[in-house]
């Protein structure tokens, strides 16, 4: 069986051609792909006391399948792995307050509506620079502390599980 | 989304096209919204010349723009990315919606489209430069949607052929001269030829390549 990788998720950074500001969005969006919804509730409550800012929606939250497609052997020939559910959402936040109009989207594994929408919500408030900080360190930073972590574990427990082969004595 | 970095690449450059600030948002419920007006627009080529006014007109947000409702969801319900849409008038507002919402393609050239929104008539190309579909395709056509002033208060005209018991009638106002000849034209190509709708405001009529049109 070909050992797949999947291009849902690339590194951050690695595509040169991308503007610093896109390679940022970029690397939060992988990350708000991965947020829980009741961190993101939290998080977001958090970070905005006054309570969520007014938003308009583009493409209200809908769920449908993605092909996941990966390459051979990790850098081989493209083929398709199979399809995936995915719920997507893009809104619009409201031009008020000295906050211009901010397109935020979110592309989630699942089918959670409300995930989606909070997701998008904190995409919009990471582009605006009165939010940038707070949502920032609320939203990103302690949940891309928190998935390495699980990553780290699950990687532990992958890794206790390896049985290696070796032979002591070759009978001749 | 989970594509391979060209196609990536080429998805970012086309969203770029999008204007994010004037984006209007597209059916209330895209599911049953573009259902219901793909029904609509079926019903209309299977009784030509008949009006039909779509119900879900006003869920639909245009925007501030100029383009009809039921335009809007016409080519919401029938457009996607198999399908090059060609707008005979530049209309951002218009364009940024079909890419966002649809997928669909902006075609560079009449020639090229399989959609056409014809915003003005009276400037709009021959019907010979739109795709017609070959013998052994002919659904690779062009399909017409055209904006008219009313369909009640223009020239009469006499329609009959398939879909149609004995004669019905239509007065589109706002064709240019000379329309309804070239149509006449095009049917000794039958089976290619073009679809027309004539839409104005949440009403809409469909003119099949089949349907015999005579000036009254």
């Amino acid at each position: 069986m070909p050992s797949s990788s999947s291009s849902s998720s690339p590194p951050p950074g690695k595509p040169s051609h991308l503007p610093e500001q896109a390679a940022a969005r970029r690397a939060w969006l992988a990350i708000l792909a991965r947020v829980p919804r009741a961190t993101l509730e939290q998080a977001l409550a958090a970070a905005l006391p006054g309570g969520l800012p007014q938003y308009d929606w583009l493409r209200a939250p809908e769920t449908g399948l993605a092909m996941v497609r990966g390459r051979v052997g990790g850098s081989g020939d493209a083929f398709n792995l199979g399809e995936a559910t995915v719920t997507r959402a893009t809104l619009r936040l409201r031009a008020t307050d000295g906050i211009a109009l901010t397109v935020g989207i979110a592309c989630l594994l699942g089918r959670d509506k409300r995930r989606a929408e909070l997701a998008a919500l904190s995409d919009a408030l990471l582009q605006v620079p009165q939010h940038h900080q707070a949502v920032y360190a609320q939203v990103i930073e302690t949940s891309a502390t928190h998935i390495e972590l699980e990553r780290e574990t699950q990687r532990r427990a992958a890794a206790a599980t390896r049985v290696e082969f070796f032979t002591m004595v070759r009978g001749d | 989304m989970n594509l391979p970095d060209q196609t990536t690449h080429a998805s970012t450059e086309g969203a770029d096209s999008v204007r994010w600030d004037t984006l209007i948002p597209g059916f209330r419920d895209p599911v049953h919204d573009s259902q219901a007006t793909f029904r609509l627009l079926l019903d209309a080529l299977s009784r030509p010349a008949r009006l039909f006014r779509l119900q879900l007109a006003h869920t639909l947000d245009t925007g501030g723009s100029a383009t009809p409702v039921a335009a809007l969801a016409a080519l919401y319900a029938l457009c996607d990315f198999a399908t090059p849409v060609w707008l005979a008038a530049p209309n951002q507002t218009l364009a940024s919606a079909l890419r966002f919402h649809t997928g669909a393609p902006l075609a560079e050239s009449a020639a090229d489209a399989a959609f056409v929104w014809i915003d003005d008539a009276s400037c709009m190309p021959q019907l010979a430069d739109f795709a017609l579909g070959d013998a052994e395709s002919p659904e690779f056509s062009a399909t017409l949607l055209i904006r008219v002033a009313s369909l009640t208060d223009g020239p009469r005209l006499r329609c009959s052929g398939p879909g149609i018991e004995t004669t019905q009638h239509l007065a589109p106002l706002g064709l240019p001269p000379g329309f309804w000849s070239a149509r006449a034209e095009l049917a000794g190509l039958f089976p290619c030829g073009i679809d027309l709708f004539l839409i104005c405001g949440d009403t809409l009529a469909g003119v099949p390549r089949t349907t015999r049109v005579e000036e009254a």
